[in-house]
């Protein structure tokens, strides 16, 4: 989340920052940390540092450990990311969206395709041999070529990581108003899902790794710290609005920020503002949901393992379903969805809620 | 009362001339009721006739009169329902009067329903008094309108009175009339009983009560009566007149008007037309042949939710006690669930039908397309009646089928002449006649007017032939019509199927040349109206196994959440749940989930 005007409240929201993570560290294992929002570039690399010394202290971060940061082009410079970088953040994902200025404009980002390919090049400088790029497609008046030079572009940036997503239209942005009120044509379906199937065949070709529905990677670079959502496995959240998934509960903390920063000076510990209890049957759901959006699917053996039921039986009739609609397919015990699947995969999932 | 001073009169007209109010003046004048009880219109007691100005169930009233030769007269005034579909009704009360007083509006002259009514009157040898009414308004014409009178229908101006219904002007003259041209009723209250029942009407305390024209003999209480067409037996639980309130009173003898409280169930089993006589000493002969009136026009009435079913059922059969013409059988649609096919005797009567639901029943309906009923011949002899498309056999089968035609007047003004002669013969209509009405030239820059006779099949105006006539003679031109039989038709039976499958509620019948345009028109409906698959869906329109139209609708390609990170999960799962849910409420059509709202607009295309 981010707030507009607040550049002032920055000490005060780290103060409470490190005071929540006193509060919940227990000196567990931490092996990725993820700095996301937000903007994180807007916080000086100082702070950065500042903050990277106390999780240090209060947890048990693993050596090889991987450390995101996220930043927008346009609001970072060379000296900021070398010094992030030297603080530890050993990963960095940047928003650049589009490498088309037509397209920018429209989103309304401040940075231009020059800023976007100057930014990547300052991170190289910078020392940061894992990045990852931000891009999106279904956008109004996109064509299909108009997305390929993009992405042809990013790819000869070699990113180790690309994540792309589809513009998904929420009615209070500019955006979301000017389509409903019938000024900006939304782009159809059919040329969206031209857009990704044109990508996952460029990106094939040009050696990455399809590992998520909206992720690629080179060998070995998928980002460790997403594919815990994605495993649903344990994570923490700090800040504010942030979520957390710790002993079967799903957890958030408030929106505001003001209250946020409130709370969290408090004495008296205050509790997250949403506590979602998860029971066993819902952790499989979410499991299996979550776990088929890796291409690596589900396996029917690690699940049983972990929960004691075996998908394939309590599944079967979705996955026979999915199956002759050429939406899934099953190789032993493992379960995955097809390359028509991935698209259509709200269809499978829909179908694998309890009832 | 001495039967002398007697007198039984009906007031005809065409919709919105003035009759109620008339009949509202006539009760104010005789003091039966004083100026503040009339209310509105005391004749039109249902809501809905008072909104949609006609009147649908008959009423009567008695009057008492002062005439001028100083004797008191009993007036019995019978209201007469005004529109075309009810005409067998209005028949049925001309029975029970000997003097009819015709209105017509001084602005816009003869009219179909004029005519139509005025004809009746004439075949059941009723006295007709004429009036010309609204002569207060600003624009009216009434010397136009008397030569009009005297033009079309022979009489003489001298026989006309013009009066305002509104105003009270001219109507008193109209009462001395009453007394001196209607005759006072023949009949002997010496002779067995015979008394007409020209309208019944269901009461939930003192059950059916028949509203009767004595002839012959006298009704008291507590009497044992017969019902001669059905052979019942009745019990006459109270007697009386209308002031316009039920009155009770000792009897009623010849030539009165009033009724009788029966105690039957439903008016099933109080058959207007029917004759009632006394058990002992009894009339040989009923007064009149009578029949149910024959539903006309059929459609299926389905509730809008499935779970309403048991509501509609209460509510048709509700409604049926009252209202005799009304025909329901349950019926099941493969999308529309449970349901009945109801037989009207009209499109009027089905609006009004289906309203009286929605309102006093508070229920949603979805009405299929209306529909006449066929008799169908099957190779190999057979007849068969069929009231819904579902019934028709394969083309194969067929050899013969038959529908029904009426006789359809158009009234005019001659510069919508082309318009509606167009829409006419597009509706397979067969030109007969033009009359022109009146010898000189009137009505101003419209022309004058003419009366348009053409026969057509009653399968044309089901749709939008109304609004059509309406809207081709900027609200000008009347219509009436009557049936005239049954006559062979050229026609199939229209499918649609989605999927491959055929779905029942959009079948249609219609002339094969018309196939192509209408079978194109609903696929297209169709394909808007149908939400993308997992899988190709062809939608066709086909007769028998040949296919007239067909559009595809292509497999959906994407459906995805893009983003899906810590935040994310417990909202995409409410997305997702969301999603379950707007599927558990579509309904199934061969593998096709389909919203409800998507077929109730497909199943109002023409």
């Amino acid at each position: 989340m981010s707030y507009d005007h607040r550049e002032t409240d920055i000490p005060r929201y780290l103060s409470a920052l490190k005071r929540e993570l006193a509060r919940r560290a227990d000196g567990e294992n931490v092996r990725s940390i993820y700095f996301g929002g937000g903007t994180p570039s807007l916080v000086s690399a100082e702070y950065m540092a500042d903050l990277m010394s106390v999780i240090r202290e209060l947890f048990a971060v693993d050596e090889a450990a991987e450390i995101t940061a996220e930043a927008n082009p346009g609001t970072i410079e060379g000296e900021y990311l070398r010094a992030i970088r030297e603080s530890g953040v050993n990963r960095l994902s940047l928003g650049v969206q589009s490498l088309n200025d037509r397209e920018l404009a429209l989103l309304g980002r401040i940075h231009t395709a020059a800023e976007a390919r100057e930014a990547v090049r300052q991170a190289r400088e910078a020392g940061f041999d894992n990045l990852s790029i931000d891009l999106m497609y279904g956008l109004p008046g996109q064509s299909l070529s108009d997305w390929q030079h993009s992405l042809e572009e990013a790819i000869t940036m070699r990113p180790e990581h690309l994540s792309l997503y589809a513009l998904t239209l929420e009615e209070e942005t500019p955006m979301g108003k000017a389509v409903s009120e019938g000024c900006l044509n939304e782009l159809n379906q059919d040329a969206a899902a031209d857009q990704y199937e044109l990508a996952e065949d460029l990106l094939a070709a040009g050696g990455y790794d399809h590992y998520e529905i909206s992720n690629w990677a080179m060998g070995g670079r998928e980002c460790r710290h997403n594919l815990t959502y994605w495993r649903n496995l344990a994570y923490l959240g700090v800040g504010v609005a942030a979520h957390s998934c710790l002993n079967g509960h799903r957890l958030a903390n408030t929106a505001s920020l003001d209250k946020y920063m409130v709370d969290s000076s408090g004495e008296s510990a205050a509790g997250p503002e949403l506590d979602e209890e998860i029971s066993p049957e819902l952790e499989l759901v979410e499991t299996a949901i979550l776990g088929l959006r890796l291409s690596e699917g589900i396996d029917s053996d690690e699940i049983h393992h972990r929960f004691v039921i075996d998908i394939l039986v309590y599944y079967q009739q979705q996955i026979e379903e999915m199956t002759r609609a050429g939406l899934l397919e099953q190789t032993g015990r493992r379960v995955k969805l097809t390359r028509r699947g991935r698209l259509l995969s709200n269809e499978v999932f829909w179908r694998f809620l309890p009832e | 009362m001495e039967q002398g001073l007697t007198r039984n009169f009906c007031i005809i007209a065409h919709i919105d001339h003035g009759k109620s109010t008339l009949a509202d003046r006539l009760i104010e004048l005789t003091g039966t009721l004083k100026p503040e009880e009339i209310g509105k219109q005391v004749m039109d007691s249902m809501e809905l006739e008072r909104e949609r100005g006609i009147t649908i169930k008959a009423k009567a009233v008695r009057l008492h009169y002062k005439a001028n030769d100083g004797q008191i007269y009993r007036l019995n005034l019978v209201d007469t329902p005004g529109h075309v579909d009810f005409s067998y009704e209005v028949s049925r009360t001309l029975v029970a009067c000997e003097g009819a007083v015709l209105v017509v509006d001084a602005t816009q002259g003869i009219q179909a329903q004029t005519l139509a009514n005025t004809y009746l009157a004439m075949e059941h040898n009723l006295e007709i008094i004429p009036v010309i009414n609204k002569i207060d308004l600003p624009g009216s014409e009434p010397e136009r309108v008397l030569a009009e009178i005297e033009s079309v229908l022979g009489y003489k101006a001298q026989d006309v009175l013009l009066l305002s219904a509104k105003t009270g002007d001219g109507v008193p003259p109209l009462l001395e009339e009453l007394i001196r041209r209607v005759p006072p009723p023949e009949g002997d209250a010496r002779r067995p009983l015979q008394a007409l029942i020209f309208d019944s009407r269901y009461d939930a305390y003192k059950g059916v009560i028949a509203y009767l024209r004595v002839v012959d003999g006298r009704v008291t209480k507590e009497e044992r009566l017969r019902l001669m067409g059905q052979s019942t037996e009745i019990d006459v639980l109270e007697v009386g007149y209308f002031a316009p309130e039920p009155s009770p009173t000792g009897e009623l003898t010849a030539g009165d008007v009033g009724y009788i409280a029966t105690g039957l169930k439903s008016v099933e089993e109080c058959r207007v037309g029917d004759t009632v006589t006394s058990i002992q000493g009894g009339a040989s002969e009923p007064l009149i042949g009578y029949h149910s009136p024959k539903p006309m026009v059929f459609a299926g009435v389905y509730p809008t939710q499935a779970e309403d079913f048991g509501e509609l059922r209460k509510a048709i059969e509700k409604l049926s006690l009252n209202d005799a013409s009304l025909s329901y059988e349950p019926e099941s649609s493969s999308i529309l669930g449970h349901g009945f096919r109801c037989g009207f005797l009209g499109l009027l009567h089905l609006d009004i039908v289906r309203e009286r639901l929605e309102r006093e029943f508070s229920l949603s309906l979805v009405v299929t397309v209306p529909g006449v009923g066929f008799v169908i011949t099957r190779t190999g002899g057979k007849q068969l009646n069929v009231t819904n498309p579902d019934e028709f056999p394969e083309p194969t089968e067929i050899e013969k089928i038959e529908e029904p035609w009426v006789k359809i007047s158009v009234i005019t003004p001659s510069s919508f002449i082309g318009a509606l002669m167009e829409l006419l013969m597009q509706s397979e209509g067969s030109y007969k006649h033009t009359e022109y009405m009146g010898q000189h030239q009137s009505g101003g820059k419209l022309g004058q007017r003419v009366s348009l006779e053409y026969e057509m099949p009653l399968r044309c105006m089901l749709t939008t032939f109304y609004d059509q006539i309406k809207i081709r003679s900027r609200g000008y031109a009347s219509l009436d019509y009557e049936l005239i039989g049954l006559h062979e038709a050229k026609l199939v039976k229209l499918d649609v199927l989605v999927n491959e499958v055929p779905v029942d509620a959009f079948s249609r019948i219609i002339m094969p040349e018309k196939a192509h345009e209408v079978g194109k028109a609903m696929v297209a409906k169709l394909k808007e109206a149908i939400p993308r698959q997992l899988f190709k869906v062809p939608i066709q329109a086909a007769i028998g196994s040949r296919v007239v139209a067909r559009v595809d609708i292509s497999a959906k390609r994407k459906d995805v959440l893009a983003k899906c990170y810590g935040g994310d999960i417990t909202r995409k799962r409410k997305l997702l749940e969301k999603q379950k849910e707007g599927k558990k409420k579509m309904k199934s059509i061969g593998r096709v989930e389909v919203p409800k709202e998507a077929f109730l607009d497909v199943l109002k295309i023409g």
